[in-house]
């Protein structure tokens, strides 16, 4: 009786370390722009600004800028919208699109802000 | 009955106070501005769940070793429970991504895996449906839940902290420290003090009424003998 319930206890460990490893990929559903080039369909690149600059049209309503992923690679972004609010302080950025002609278009843009718990006045 | 009372009353005024604080004294944080008051209702539901899941992988373990009924409706009854207060995390959560990341859903680390745990405890309450005879259920409930909780550390814990999320750092971050600012910190202790007792009066409440029925089909079953 024993035995049998250790040996099925290290089954489901078994089988919980073969899933974290087969999962491991899609857990994530972001990527770099290296996977994003040779990917078809929308894909999902985090990154940071690779310069403070952000260029938006006259009509408001395109953004480019560069964005820097994990490996260091540097695309110039399109976003067709307005410019997202924090877009400039995100301490990351979340490109949802398809990469075309050397240029990433993203459909959405994510946000990920810097979040310190932390009161916005600051005692000086 | 009278005690009960008190302890409802003493919850509300507690959570009217935590949620006076909420909205009064905390201040608005650098960055998130005033979403962040968001976090102390998503901070202690989701603290909450982790909690019932546990209690009740303890309790499913106690009953193994005893058998006793009692243990079960704890087990159960601390699932459901859990149940709820998890959906009301990813709900809140989704809110507040929608509001700083911009998208409700993402398919983010965090998401994925509050998912899964949604699916996995979501099969524990049909598992239980789907058993009539009570000592079995029980039984097979209780390794289910057992077996489940191995799971919670690594979805809750440890992947969210192993991928990059757009979820903000936890509260705890992975230097182990708390980086709060202090009235924050002492109004989410407050605000887990108060999710937590209306938990547990929840929890209670379920248990005892089931204590009551039980009772109530036993002297039923007597009557009949007689």
């Amino acid at each position: 009786m024993k035995l049998r319930h250790s040996i099925g206890f290290l089954i489901i460990i078994a089988f919980l370390a073969y899933s974290f490893t087969v999962f491991q990929t899609s857990l994530t559903p972001y990527v770099s722009f290296a996977q994003a080039k040779s990917s078809t369909g929308a894909v999902q690149v985090r990154g940071v600004l690779a310069t403070e600059k952000i260029t938006v049209t006259e009509n408001g309503k395109t953004v480019t800028f560069s964005l820097r992923d994990e490996a260091g690679e540097e695309v110039s972004v399109i976003y067709q919208g307005a410019k997202p609010e924090g877009l400039d302080q995100a301490t990351s950025i979340v490109a949802v699109g398809k990469y075309q002609n050397d240029q990433f278009v993203a459909e959405k843009l994510l946000i990920k802000c810097p979040s310190k718990y932390q009161g916005s006045v600051k005692p000086s | 009955m009278r005690r009960s009372f008190l302890s409802i009353l003493g919850i509300f005024i507690w959570t009217v106070g935590v949620i006076y604080a909420v909205f009064t004294i905390v201040p608005p944080a650098e960055g998130l501005g005033n979403l962040v008051r968001i976090a102390f209702f998503h901070i202690p539901v989701a603290w909450v769940s982790v909690l019932a899941f546990l209690l009740s992988a303890v309790w499913a373990f106690q009953y193994l070793r005893t058998r006793k009924p009692e243990h079960d409706w704890r087990s159960s009854a601390a699932v459901s429970i859990g149940f709820a207060f998890c959906i009301l995390a990813t709900v809140s959560g989704a809110t507040f991504a929608k509001l700083t990341w911009g998208a409700y859903w993402n398919w983010d680390p965090r998401q994925t895996t509050i998912f899964i745990l949604l699916l996995i405890y979501g099969a524990y309450l049909a598992l239980r449906s789907a058993i009539e005879d009570e000592e079995q259920k029980a039984r097979i409930a209780a390794v289910y839940s057992l077996c489940s909780f191995i799971t919670v550390p690594f979805l809750v814990f440890i992947i969210p902290r192993y991928y990059f999320s757009l979820h903000p750092a936890p509260v705890i971050n992975s230097a182990a420290r708390i980086e709060m600012d202090k009235i924050m910190l002492a109004v989410l202790i407050a605000a887990l003090i108060a999710c937590t007792a209306i938990f547990w009066q929840l929890l209670t409440y379920r248990v005892n009424s089931r204590q009551k029925r039980e009772a109530a089909a036993i002297s039923g079953e007597e009557g009949v003998k007689q």
